[in-house]
């Protein structure tokens, strides 16, 4: 097996047993605010203060598909921004949506569903996978 | 505090290349060499000296005194800045800044660039890749090409809208001796060329450039000592972005919405009085949120406002005369104060062909950086008045 990097581990969480993954987002227990990922000190009020919640499902703010993406990606790559309305957050993280990339526009609309995914976002410098969160159409 | 009126006694800026045939330090030297002469004033009067050139990658460090030395500039207060594209624009700030609390009668500033021979070259920029948003793909394309998405989504323009923006600034081109591109471009040509990031497609996208450009200030008293055509810089506007990871409107640009408000004031004008403004339309979807973030069209009428004319010769106000970022090229860490050196050609009624009728009143515009959880890491504006 080829050797894999995490980035970064304490962002978010691949249950064992097969549960879906989870981010792990910090609420401000000063002002209330919630931040992902984890920051040293809130940057709102300086509180160093935090709750744990879990992202799991959100709606997609908006997306392109990227055909010139960045070294160690192979195109096309699509990104999005999804927003999780209970706490107040937007994450920005690549899309997977299957094996037909061809298809890839078609099965992406803005306000869609989305949850988080564990898989390989890029390859390091090195060569090696990394391994982070991404999201997908929710089922 | 009482501040001084800062007047511009002098411009030069080299050609944008596509790929130029002297050094970065060349470049730099070209354009302050011009500026000097276009002054009228020997260089020893410079009394401080500030270069923006993006993220050091001419390879140097002090890059400004490696420019300046052989010219004979040292031994004034020097310094090197960097902000991203917004690097010469702040260097002009603060030179402005320098004249204006009376630290200096006569200061320049200078922004530089040569992205061919750097790290950069043939690639399109991305945030630093520590950033959560940059080891996931992100690039400035994506990100703007997001904001594009969403702004089609949410109100009445398409992408033939957008490539509007490109054709425009390409006929504004066509008439600058300047700029890297200067052969018209049709919608279909822009709808049609390769996609960057969708909906943006290559000719929607700011091509990589190399560029000197430099700007030298002074006292009213010293311009009319000169007797130079006055132009003054009426509002120099710098700030920075806030960090957020909350649910930001992406076809609204916060940053430039509280420089122009900060530059408005300052200037004691508004969008009436404009003639015209070089934005930073890195993107063509940039002009459009920049028509709406400075007041020249309500939010989510930047699709009607080009449609109808709004934005060029004839219209309201004349957006890009010298053929933006999209037709000139945009050699980051330059462009800022290339932005300046045009609007002060169209202030003295310099600028030939693509001059702006009867132009009283000009906006720079430039932001900056990628950097995670910001709108743009900076935006500067100067509002320029004769
Ligand atoms: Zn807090």
């Amino acid at each position: 097996m080829e050797e894999q990097v995490i980035y970064h581990p304490d962002f978010f969480v691949i249950p064992e047993g097969g549960e879906k993954p989870y981010l792990i987002a910090f609420r401000c227990e000063e002002c209330g605010k919630t931040w992902f990922p984890i920051l040293p000190y809130c940057p709102n009020c300086w509180s160093e203060k935090f709750d744990k919640r879990e992202l799991r499902k959100g709606k997609l703010y908006t997306y392109t598909i990227m055909y010139t993406p960045q070294k160690g990606i192979k195109p096309p790559l699509a990104f999005g921004y999804i927003d999780f309305p209970e706490e107040g957050v937007r994450v920005g993280a690549q899309i997977e949506v299957g094996a037909d990339v061809e298809k890839i526009k078609e099965q992406i609309k803005i306000g869609m569903e989305m949850e988080v995914k564990a898989g390989v976002i890029r390859e390091d410098a090195s060569g090696k996978d990394v391994i982070s969160y991404k999201f997908t159409p929710a089922v | 505090m009482n501040y001084r009126d800062v007047y511009i006694i002098g411009v030069g800026m080299t050609k944008i290349y596509k790929k130029a045939p002297v050094t970065a330090d060349e470049l730099g030297r070209q354009a302050i060499h011009t500026a000097v002469k276009d002054a009228g004033i020997s260089p020893k009067e410079i009394q401080s000296i500030f270069i923006g050139e993006m993220g050091g990658l001419s390879g140097s460090v002090c890059f400004g005194q490696r420019v300046c030395g052989t010219l004979g500039l040292g031994g004034v207060p020097m310094a090197n800045v960097e902000s991203a594209c917004s690097s010469g624009a702040i260097a002009v700030h603060l030179a402005y800044k320098d004249v204006a609390t009376g630290k200096s009668d006569v200061a320049m500033g200078i922004g530089v660039q040569h992205l061919s021979s750097s790290r950069a070259a043939g690639t399109g920029l991305a945030p630093d890749p520590r950033d959560p948003e940059g080891i996931q793909g992100a690039t400035m394309a994506g990100i703007y090409a997001m904001r594009a998405q969403r702004y089609l989504h949410e109100f009445d323009a398409t992408p033939t809208d957008l490539a509007l923006v490109s054709v425009k600034n390409r006929r504004h081109a066509a008439m600058n001796p300047y700029s890297s591109y200067q052969q018209p471009i049709t919608v279909e040509e822009v709808l049609s060329a390769r996609t960057i990031a969708d909906p943006l497609t290559m000719l929607m996208c700011c091509p990589n450039a190399d560029g000197g450009a430099a700007v030298i200030v002074a006292t009213k008293e010293k311009a009319l000592q000169l007797g130079s055509k006055l132009v003054r810089i009426a509002a120099s506007s710098l700030t920075s972005g806030i960090f957020r990871n909350d649910f930001r409107d992406m076809t609204e640009m916060e940053i430039t919405i509280r420089c122009t408000k900060k530059a408005y004031d300052m200037a004691g004008v508004g969008p009436d009085d404009i003639n015209m403004v070089e934005c930073h339309d890195a993107f063509a979807i940039g002009e459009f949120l920049y028509y709406e973030a400075m007041g020249f069209c309500k939010h989510g009428e930047a699709g009607h406002f080009i449609r109808s004319g709004g934005p060029d010769y004839g219209g309201k106000v004349v957006f890009s005369p010298r053929g933006g970022l999209l037709s000139c090229g945009h050699p980051t860490g330059c462009t800022g104060a290339a932005q300046i050196v045009e609007a002060t050609w169209q202030l003295r009624g310099d600028a030939g062909a693509r001059q702006v009728p009867d132009c009283k009143a000009a906006i720079t515009h430039v932001t900056g950086g990628g950097v995670y959880g910001l709108d743009n890491a900076a935006c500067t504006m100067h509002i320029l008045t004769r």
